[in-house]
């Protein structure tokens, strides 16, 4: 039997491969779509071709009779289900019913409408195909602007206005701020529509299970027990005869951070059916059905003194909803507004919000969910004021930066910053990238034409989700800690992380605490019938909360280590340390291996001592953490054709203390990769008549590996007081930071042409266009330049 | 995602395929754009004849003066010949840019040919190179130039029945540069515009130009006005801008989401000039 | 989508327009028709099928002709709808003499949606300007059939 070896060397701040990667990357690790029980059958779902309909008829008997269909369900069959939930509650929230089947009236291009049931999913799509459905089709709704326009087609008949909320938020005194300012600049910012494109697509197996009164259902999902709660009352069952199990997820980046129809729907199959069902998401579905982030119009004004001190900011949001709430919809533009000061001092802010509904998928939490948005308008308008003002934009940010002394920091918009020192990570940037150089060098090519831009963005985050009653669902997380008889230990932790690498950094926090070695901890989650309940992974939270939670337990179970090891030491001054109890006096030891065996033999006990090692922690955090970073990008338009070369890409990120930074660069790897791809080339594109055109990997443009510059990543360190870690959280960071420095960096580069600002995503023939535009006193045979 | 059902036949030879292809087989080489429709169920071909496994039609050969290319060669394969590389680079540096590393290591040269998307890339080359294609039926074989072969969006010389056997494309001299530039459609991996350029120049002086041009109109076409604008010319830059200004004239232009019409235009005559003077730039 | 164009026919206005409304030669014209059966006062419900490379697909729908003013004007409104999606176009067609001939001008929407909406996005316009330019060119070829 092996021992538990005292290891010196601490492993938290190690760059640790991930322990989860070798399963992922050989391709033997267990996705939802590699269950197959014996008499599985699979499902199909029907949709919506049409943004806006009525069914006039539906004929599903061919389907039906179709060889090797064990059933077909309509909206109608499936009328007491759900509906599918709303987590968020806003005053005078206009929530529709969200049936898991429409009944009746369909509201988007994808909308379900029927599911086909059969032997193979092959025999399932011939018998969907078979159902005939006569259409009534009515006038459609895609832009949020036009939505709550006058004479908008309604998306839902019983609200014309297509407002489902609005939201309103002041603090400071604005309207004093903007009498007295000095310069007022206001500009209209959007925050397309992006597709979440997670590698492996939703997917969703139920199992009923008749006689122990027991459902199975296995979902690729970021929040296991929510989703237990939701679908069991979804499904009007007891909450403890549903097993909710997360097998591996292929990403999530917040779009499985929600409850969606087909979870009940395939629950409500099973247990008609009696048999296993399983559905898995097409990629076309997938764009089609499962959330989209983002959706932002907005409106900023910005107050400010002529020495570049802003001193107010108004900010209107027109978030387009989509046709429905999904969990948490209405709330994302409410953290945008949380986080519109950014990291300046501004006492000052007015935020009203317009949550419109339209005839498209809804939108919900996508990375970073509402803080990218206010980030890149706040970062926007920051570069703006600077040039309005003619200053450099590093000296308008240092100027408003909230300064080190001031933290615990109140903001306007009601948070409390723990702790910064913002000029730090800007200062490592510009050092890094050589700034002063690089003015001098865009200096020189200004004279001779080129366009050459620096852009700068100082970005703040609220992470760590959060303090219970600043959450819709609660903001603790648990941890259990059990060490088996042979001192073996197993974590269990409440989040459900898909990608994030906990099971490396769990594992390390807990082998650092208890001293042995990393091998000998398992990490467990994304199970309800194994793992206590917990609330999830998104949000930047899992290692600052869910870890934190783990400390605590850690902190339990090694109280009761060193109590058990100095009771069969016989000791009263022992010492627990590298995994073994030493008595102080004299020298004795007992290993964590020896200990454990003996709390389970409990052959004799200390007093007041229940057998077993076994410890439970909830953790409640007081606070958000409020990472902040800087990105700098320096980039080159080519005059002739509009395209953009990113030279240098600098990333400095303070997330307070490092676990593990292999894992920490790869989050900013990503997050910025998903950052520019909003930046430079996604967008979800729908027709004026709701029909998404970029419904496709051929149209819809995801960065890939040779699109992305190469990323100068560092970090300075302030810790948070918030958790005992010091850990901040790291997930969304990338995204977050890096939208507005690339966007700066192309309008830096195209100021000199009187370009202030460029909407997402900058295709090069939208910058083309700014160039024509700019230059159409010049001869377009330019293009000799270059000869 | 999910197809509908077909019958699907891997042919030990080409009469057997030719064969069941005349009887309404559809003929199956790489797969990469018709397995994708077929999993949207946008084709949903009966009976399927799979190419792919007839070693006969898996080469690269040079004969008389000019390269034989079999049609289930694929673009990886033709890419990195040394015979392609050496004799033929317009057509190697082309291959060697469609779509990404899976594309070009399953589709082939006969089938992007016949398929003749007006936005793939070897349509360029193969109107540059003046390529020739031997097409064969059950029970017929011809060779059409490229010039009569690509006839509208997806529309070819190909008469029901009959598949590309062969590509022929001409050996270079040591007179002559080329040069494939292209905008690449991102999400796809199409060209938005593609350039394909030979150039013949001796003693300083052009001796003749060959410029295709894929991804503008509604097939790929010889560009023969740029191409008589620098014929005689020794290719200084502004005879190359000059001669590059007409590629898109009178050209009814493509638009999507990714470029407009105009845009289009633009960038044909951008890349153009850039083409011709890369092309230039390796003449001797 | 916007669509608009011209197109020349080698006969007068007066004839162009007549072949324009008739089922018979619409049915001969309109790429992939293969039924066009009268439902109504110029209301026609009609069987197509498209084939283009590899895409396929047969569609069901309605051709109405609206706002006659011989030998001038008028309007072509087309539905279908398949499997792999829908497709509705509304479009007015001009007729002038233009020497022996005359010159169609059309200008119109076309929408698309479903499966092929969501894959085709850059092959739309393209097709959509093919598809009209065989129509014409079927048309043109009436000349040899009815004189």
């Amino acid at each position: 039997m092996a021992t538990t070896i005292a290891k010196p060397e601490l492993l938290v701040g190690k760059r640790l491969r991930r322990r989860e990667d070798p399963r992922l990357i050989t391709g033997t690790a267990t996705y939802v779509d590699d269950i197959k029980m014996p008499g599985m059958l699979y499902a199909v779902i029907v949709r919506s071709p049409h943004a806006a309909a009525s069914i006039k008829s539906m004929d599903v008997s061919k389907a039906a009779q179709h060889p090797g269909v064990a059933a077909v369900f309509t909206g109608k069959d499936t009328e007491k289900v759900g509906p599918v939930p709303c987590g968020s509650s806003l005053p005078g929230l206009r929530v529709p019913h969200h049936y898991i089947l429409a009944p009746e009236r369909v509201y988007f291009v994808g909308h379900p409408v029927a599911v086909v049931v059969a032997t193979d999913r092959y025999v399932a799509k011939d018998a969907a195909d078979l159902i005939e459905i006569d259409w009534d089709v009515r006038g459609a709704v895609a832009d949020p602007e036009k939505a709550i326009a006058d004479g908008a087609p309604p998306v839902h008949p019983q609200w014309p206005d297509n407002k489902a909320f609005t939201h309103h938020q002041e603090g400071g005194d604005v309207d004093k701020a903007f009498a007295e300012a000095d310069v007022i600049v206001k500009q209209r910012i959007t925050s397309q529509r992006l597709i979440p494109t997670a590698m492996e697509t939703r997917g969703v197996v139920a199992e009923w299970r008749a006689a122990d009164r027991q459902l199975n259902l296995y979902s690729s999902t970021q929040i296991p027990h929510l989703m237990r709660s939701l679908v069991a009352q979804m499904l009007g069952l007891e909450e403890n005869r549903l097993r909710v199990v997360t097998p591996e997820v292929g990403g999530g980046f917040g779009s499985k951070l929600n409850v969606y129809a087909e979870e009940a729907l395939m629950g409500f199959v099973a247990m008609k059916l009696g048999k296993p069902v399983k559905w898995i998401e097409s990629r076309r579905e997938n764009f089609l059905c499962t959330i989209h982030g983002r959706g932002h119009v907005d409106y900023y004004e910005v107050a400010a003194k002529k020495d570049g001190t802003i001193t107010g900011i108004k900010l209107l949001i027109i978030q387009d909803l989509g046709a429905y709430h999904q969990l948490l919809t209405p709330a994302i533009p409410t953290l945008s507004v949380l986080m519109m000061p950014g990291l300046y001092k501004t006492a000052n802010i007015r935020a009203d919000i317009i949550g419109a509904f339209t005839n498209c998928v809804p939108t919900d939490a996508y990375r970073g969910a509402g803080r990218p948005e206010a980030t890149h308008g706040i970062e926007r308008m920051v570069d703006i004021l600077a040039a309005e003002l003619k200053m450099d934009p590093v000296e308008i940010r240092l100027k408003n930066f909230i300064q080190k002394e001031d933290f615990p920091f109140p903001t306007a918009t009601g948070l409390t910053y723990d702790t910064g020192d913002y000029s730090l990570p800007l200062k490592k940037a510009l050092g890094m990238v050589g700034y002063e150089k690089l003015r001098a060098e865009q200096a020189e090519k200004r004279k001779k034409g080129e366009l050459m831009g620096i852009g700068i963005s100082t970005y703040g985050e609220i992470c760590a989700f959060g303090p219970s009653p600043a959450t819709p669902a609660g903001g603790w997380e648990s941890a259990t800690v059990k060490i088996d008889p042979s001192g073996k230990v197993t974590v269990m932790t409440g989040c459900s992380p898909h990608g994030q690498g906990e099971e490396t950094t769990f594992a390390q926090i807990a082998a650092d605490e208890l001293g042995i070695d990393i091998d000998d901890i398992l990490v467990l989650h994304g199970d309800t019938a194994i793992v206590q309940y917990g609330i999830g992974t998104f949000g930047s939270r899992a290692t600052a909360v869910g870890g934190t939670a783990l400390y605590f337990a850690l902190q339990d179970l090694k109280a009761k280590i060193k109590k058990f090891g100095a009771f069969l030491l016989e000791s009263d001054d022992a010492t627990l340390a590298g995994g073994v109890v030493t008595c102080n006096k004299t020298g004795a030891s007992k290993t964590l291996q020896e200990i454990a065996g003996a709390t389970y033999r409990a052959m004799k006990l200390p007093a007041n001592t229940e057998p077993g090692l076994i410890a439970t922690h909830f953790w409640e955090p007081t606070n958000f953490t409020f990472p902040f970073g800087a990105h700098i990008v320096v980039s080159d338009i080519d005059r002739e054709t509009g395209g953009i070369t990113i030279r240098r890409y600098i990333a400095v990120d303070d997330c307070g203390n490092i676990l593990n930074p292999l894992i920490v660069d790869g989050q900013v790897h990503g997050g910025v990769a998903q950052g520019l791809g909003q930046a430079l080339w996604e967008e979800a594109v729908y027709d004026e008549s709701g029909q998404l055109v970029t419904g496709e990997m051929t149209d819809y443009v995801l960065p890939r590996a040779h699109m992305m510059p190469w990323i100068e990543s560092d970090h300075t360190t302030t810790p948070t007081p918030v958790n005992p870690l010091g850990v901040k959280g790291v997930g969304e960071a990338g995204t977050i930071g890096c939208s507005p420095a690339m966007v700066n960096s192309v309008v830096d580069a195209l100021s000199p042409l009187g370009v202030r600002h460029i909407d997402m995503p900058m295709t090069p023939e939208k910058i083309w266009r700014l160039v024509q535009g700019a230059s159409s006193q010049e001869p377009v045979a330019r293009m000799g330049e270059r000869l | 995602m999910i197809p509908q059902t077909f019958e699907y036949t891997a042919p030990k030879t080409l009469e057997e395929a030719l064969q069941i292809i005349a009887g309404g087989g559809k003929p199956l080489s790489g797969g990469m754009s018709l397995i994708p429709m077929m999993k949207l169920r946008l084709a949903a071909p009966d009976h399927l004849v799979d190419l792919g496994r007839l070693k006969d039609l898996h080469y690269i050969r040079e004969e008389g003066g000019a390269l034989h290319i079999g049609a289930t060669t694929t673009h990886q394969d033709v890419a990195s010949s040394a015979l392609v590389r050496g004799k033929c680079p317009l057509l190697a540096q082309t291959a060697g840019g469609v779509g990404d590393p899976q594309v070009r290591n399953r589709g082939t040269i006969g089938g992007s040919v016949a398929h003749a998307d007006p936005s793939a890339d070897y349509p360029a080359a193969m109107q540059a190179l003046e390529a020739k294609f031997v097409l064969k039926g059950a029970k017929s074989e011809r060779t059409v130039a490229a010039a009569d072969f690509f006839l509208d969006t997806f529309l070819t010389a190909l008469e029901p029945g009959e598949i590309v056997r062969e590509v022929i494309v001409p050996v270079e001299d040591g007179s002559t540069g080329t040069h494939y530039e292209k905008v690449v459609q991102k999400a796809s991996g199409f060209a938005v515009v593609g350039i394909a350029v030979r150039i013949s120049r001796k003693a300083g002086k052009i001796v003749w130009a060959r410029v295709g041009v894929t991804g503008l109109a509604n097939h790929a076409y010889r560009a023969t006005a740029v191409e008589k604008g620098l014929a005689g010319t020794s290719g200084g830059a502004t005879e190359v801008q000059n001669a590059a200004a007409v590629v898109a004239d009178g050209i009814e232009a493509n638009s999507d989401l990714h470029a407009s019409a105009e845009y289009r235009k633009h960038l044909a005559v951008v890349h153009t000039i850039r083409a011709l003077l890369a092309a230039l730039a390796r003449t001797a | 989508m916007k669509i608009s164009g011209s197109h020349t026919l080698q006969f007068p206005p007066e004839k162009a327009y007549t072949l324009m409304q008739d089922p018979d030669v619409l049915a001969r014209a309109i790429p992939g028709c293969e039924s066009l059966e009268k439902t109504g006062e110029d209301e026609y419900r009609m069987k197509m099928k498209m084939a283009l490379a590899s895409f396929s697909g047969a569609f069901e729908g309605k051709v109405r002709i609206t706002d006659q003013t011989p030998p001038q004007s008028f309007r072509l409104l087309v539905e279908g709808t398949g499997k792999i999606g829908f497709m509705r176009g509304n479009g007015l067609l001009k007729l002038a003499a233009s020497g022996a001939g005359t010159e169609v001008s059309y200008e119109g929407d076309a929408l698309v949606g479903g499966t092929m909406a969501a894959v085709g996005q850059r092959l739309i316009d393209g097709t959509a300007r093919m598809l009209i330019k065989r129509f014409f060119e079927k048309l043109g070829e009436e000349k040899a059939a009815s004189g």
